[in-house]
């Protein structure tokens, strides 16, 4: 009799994998936050509205090694030539354009009816690929200089005034290298972009492999700098000594910030600043995995998420993030309270004019590998 | 006893058909990628790009898993020794009941745990300034090398003293109790006569610890800021960053030299031992 | 065990008897106020990041200049727990695949241990190598091609798939601990009982093993250790089907999600510990022993 039941239990435990009816499952990448948004109020939603369809969702960690991990989940199926069992997926902007260039995506946004919500320019180029057609924005984040006003009364407003405060206030900026994250990178671009030549040039191309050699000066300068700083342990070790009130200013994302200070990790008086010339941010976006069984339900998924109403809801008000479709497409969805919450560091011409993109792919390897040798080495 | 036994060889054998079936066969996938160059032919140049942009970082893995390893033998010795010989029953007590604990928490977990612990604003600075012990200008983080050395220790002490702990139980009490009645001090016995019973299960539980250290991703990337770092953390940020799968996983291969070196050098020791035995 | 060594105590202080018993009194408080102070060292660097843990689970705000949290609450526990988080399901499935994991590796290491330890085997130390080294490579790079094989043979997304993968892993511990255990049996005992006329495998099974089995089970706690803390495999051959609470662990600790990752990290303290208690209690006392030697 026991031996019956355990045998019974055995076996639906091993059943239990077997797939329901109509599962759309989701991969993203990003921090947990991600995954119980889809969990907690997309997911649901879209289940309203298909009765019988189940949205599940997974996690893959933050950064873009989750993203990173998608990629080569997807590359995997494709080498064995097996159907894919991601039918979304969230992903950064270096891996949207890997999966393009490896055709592991579907185009779907052309026949998507909020397809025509976007116009920037990151909706169709990631980092000098063309990816338009195969990916919509989630969300879009920046990077900015987040700063403790209670020891900070007049944060700097460029990148030389900050080079000038370090040097008055040794280890009392942190940021976290390159290895640990994308808002030490996004630092470390900000600076080659304000001292190491022509912006534009690394935004846009044509990539000319001996530009990096023009970085010398302004390398030699960030190892100086870095002397008089301290190097965080990744993304979440710059928020993280700053709630404990070690360093006084260090680079971070924007939606990391705003999750933070929801959590209670972060003083509530604590500010941003996008200092001039610029510093780079990068979309979320959503994509439809070439191999996918679910086609059409993906792209219904990604429909909802990406209309006004939910982008207005769910991604503003919830998150504080700035949306992925174009602003003016939420104007009358969202009370002025929660407009002015979102622009209430960064205004919008702040944000127009100093919000950049990351460099095009070659570029952006140059920097990494250039710093590794010249920088931390 | 000359001839290979066939028996032996069919007894492993299951046991290395999954090694091979679930790591070797995709291992060849990584070296394949490792030592060869994009167009085909085989070469070195991979690890020569490894070498010269992560020689620091090879040396400081190196530094931290060997000192790691040191302290944690040290430490496994003394708790062990005390948890054996000890003579004050309370204290022996306690000590087995607190020791094992952080073997239950993942590597993950106890870089979060150091990384508020061990910082300068963190939970043990402000105890002491709290406690009175440190002024509060006194203070400085330990989230560096030391941070990195302090939770591999604080992780693997109880992993090598469970094991060693087992062993001294086990040997003769006899031979503790004659020394001891010869007027030996505790240390001499636990030096002397505990030790080199155990010698062997220490050697097996410290090889495990720094394998196993070697590969530990999260405590490097989470205690320590990343110049300079440990190999996992450049094989991360080589495929992360970069795609770069080659030069990661030449890393990797340097990562296993190491582990090989080491466990080659107890192997010989051992065999050596049973030779002489 | 602590008989003798009150009896020990007892002659050495009969042997340092000369001593004034006052003398002898204060000796002995400052040795224990010694032995106090150590401990209490001892178990502030122990349990002082473990008060981490517990302080961030139920830390609702804690930032500077605060040296303790801002304010205490359960409202991260409820999101661990909400009926969407699947938190229990996920823990579940992870025991699950943890105790197939400990019967895996140990079913295809105690015969290799014990080859390993007690017969004749070519090329002896490069297996003892070979079985080593899935700990010390980049797992990723591994469980990439894994996925692929998997994927042609329709193993992923099963438990099967999952626990097979951290099986491999978990050999490490398994085959090594195994071999020492079996090499540390005596084996004057095997010879008498093949004496009075027991068959090799009786004498495996009523002999060897019960010897070898303190370090066996040893080895059972750290290959269900490690299972249960795995996260890298279970993504790239179980999940989507296949979650583990591993998992939703990672993603919360590496993004900094301190509340999240604390309170899943206690949840899995909770089978780590019990599963400890039942193979202690297997082994009586305090002899997980007989590792090596």
């Amino acid at each position: 009799m026991r031996r019956s039941l355990l045998a019974a239990g055995l076996a639906a435990f091993f059943l239990s994998s077997a797939a329901s009816a109509q599962t759309l499952n989701v991969a993203t990448a990003g921090d947990q936050n991600m995954v119980d948004y889809i969990k907690d109020y997309l997911g649901p939603l879209f289940e309203k509205s298909h009765p019988g369809v189940k949205v599940v969702a997974v996690g893959t960690g933050p950064g873009d090694g989750g993203s990173q991990k998608i990629f080569e989940k997807l590359d995997a199926q494709k080498q064995a030539a097996s159907a894919s069992d991601f039918d979304v997926v969230v992903i950064h902007q270096k891996a949207a354009g890997t999966m393009v260039q490896g055709d592991l995506l579907k185009k779907y946004r052309d026949v998507l009816p909020t397809g025509k919500l976007v116009t920037r320019d990151t909706a169709t180029n990631s980092l000098g690929t063309d990816v338009s057609g195969y990916v919509m924005p989630m969300f879009h984040s920046q990077t900015a200089i987040a700063y403790n006003p209670d020891l900070i009364k007049n944060p700097p407003n460029n990148y030389a005034e900050l080079r000038e405060w370090v040097k008055k206030n040794p280890k009392q900026f942190g940021y976290n290298g390159i290895k640990g994250g994308m808002s030490g990178v996004a630092f470390v671009t900000g600076w080659i972009s304000a001292f190491g030549g022509d912006p534009a040039k690394l935004e846009k191309g044509p990539y000319d492999a001996a530009t990096k050699a023009t970085w010398d000066k302004a390398m030699a300068d960030l190892k100086e700098f870095n002397q008089n700083v301290v190097i965080t342990p990744g993304n979440a070790g710059t928020l993280d000594m700053l709630n404990r009130g070690e360093i006084a200013m260090g680079p971070v994302w924007v939606d990391m910030f705003y999750t933070w200070k929801a959590d209670g990790k972060l003083p509530p008086n604590m500010r941003l600043k996008l200092v001039s010339p610029g510093m780079p941010g990068q979309p979320m976006y959503y994509a439809i995995p070439a191999k996918t069984a679910q086609e059409k339900l993906a792209a219904e998924f990604i429909a909802l998420a990406t209309s006004p109403d939910v982008q207005a809801e769910g991604i503003v008000k919830r998150f504080n993030w700035y949306p992925g479709i174009d602003a003016k497409n939420l104007e009358g969805k969202l009370d002025q309270a929660a407009w002015n919450q979102l622009f209430a560091d960064i205004p919008p011409d702040t944000l127009a004019a100093n919000g950049k993109p990351f460099p095009i792919g070659p570029y952006f390897n140059d920097i990494l590998e250039t710093y590794e040798k010249k920088v931390a080495n | 006893m000359a001839k290979p036994s066939l028996l032996g060889l069919l007894l492993v054998a299951p046991a290395l058909a999954m090694i091979g079936a679930l790591f070797l066969y995709p291992l060849g996938f990584s070296l394949a990628a490792a030592f060869t160059e994009p167009g085909g032919g085989l070469s070195l140049m991979h690890f020569q790009k490894a070498y010269e942009l992560y020689s620091t970082d090879i040396l400081f893995t190196l530094f931290i898993v060997v000192v790691s390893t040191l302290l944690t033998a040290l430490f496994s010795i003394a708790i062990a020794g005390i948890l054996t010989l000890g003579e004050t029953p309370w204290l022996v007590a306690a000590l087995r009941a607190l020791y094992r604990w952080p073997l239950f928490i993942p590597f993950i977990v106890a870089a979060q745990c150091m990384r508020t612990f061990l910082a300068k604003n963190g939970l043990m600075n402000n105890s002491f300034v709290a406690l009175g012990l440190m002024e509060p200008l006194q203070a400085t983080s330990l989230l560096d090398w030391r941070g990195i050395i302090i939770t591999f220790v604080w992780k693997q002490v109880p992993f090598v003293t469970l094991m060693l702990a087992g062993a001294m139980a086990s040997i003769d009490r006899a031979t503790i109790e004659a020394g001891r009645n010869l007027g030996a001090s505790r240390i001499r016995v636990l030096l002397e006569l505990v030790l080199p019973q155990v010698g062997q299960t220490l050697l097996v539980g410290l090889v495990l610890s720094f394998v196993t250290m070697l590969s530990v991703l999260s405590v490097p990337m989470m205690v320590a800021g990343s110049q300079p770092t440990m190999l996992t953390v450049d094989m991360a940020f080589r495929i992360n960053s970069y795609g770069d799968y080659a030069t990661a996983n030449a890393l990797g291969v340097i990562s296993y030299a190491i582990a090989g070196t080491v466990a080659w050098i107890y192997l010989r020791h051992s065999v050596k031992r049973e030779v002489q035995a | 065990m602590s008989g003798k060594v009150q009896a020990s105590s007892a002659l050495a202080l009969a042997g340092s008897g000369a001593r004034p018993d006052t003398e002898g009194r204060i000796w002995a408080f400052g040795s224990t106020i010694l032995k106090v102070a150590g401990l209490a060292a001892f178990a502030f660097l122990l349990f002082g990041p473990l008060a981490n843990l517990v302080l961030w689970s139920v830390a609702e705000r804690w930032y500077t200049p605060f040296k303790l949290p801002v304010s205490y609450g359960l409202r991260y526990w409820e999101v661990v727990f909400r009926p969407t988080g699947d938190a229990m399901t996920s823990l579940m499935t992870s025991v699950g695949i943890a105790c197939l994991t400990v019967l895996v590796a140990l079913a295809v290491s105690i015969p290799a241990g014990y080859a390993l330890a007690r017969l004749k085997l070519p090329w002896r130390t490069a297996l003892m190598i070979l079985f080593l080294l899935p700990q010390a490579f980049p797992s990723v790079a591994i469980y990439i091609n894994v996925a692929r094989v998997f994927y042609s043979i329709g193993l992923t997304g099963t438990i099967t798939g999952v626990v097979l993968v951290h099986a491999a892993h978990g050999l490490v511990y398994s085959v090594w601990i195994a071999a020492a255990a079996f090499a540390a049996v005596d084996r004057d005992l095997e010879l008498a009982a093949r004496n009075i006329g027991a068959s090799p495998l009786r004498t495996f099974f009523t002999v060897t093993l019960p010897l070898a089995a303190p370090g066996i089970m040893a080895s059972a706690i750290f290959v269900f250790l490690e299972s249960l803390d795995e996260f890298t495999g279970t993504f790239f051959v179980g999940v989507p089907q296949v979650t583990t609470l591993p998992l939703l662990l990672y993603n919360a600790s590496m993004g900094g999600n301190y509340q999240i990752a604390s309170i899943t990290a206690l949840i899995l303290l909770v089978p780590s510990v019990v599963f400890m208690l039942v193979i202690e209690r297997f082994l009586k006392a305090d002899v997980l022993s007989k590792v090596g030697q």
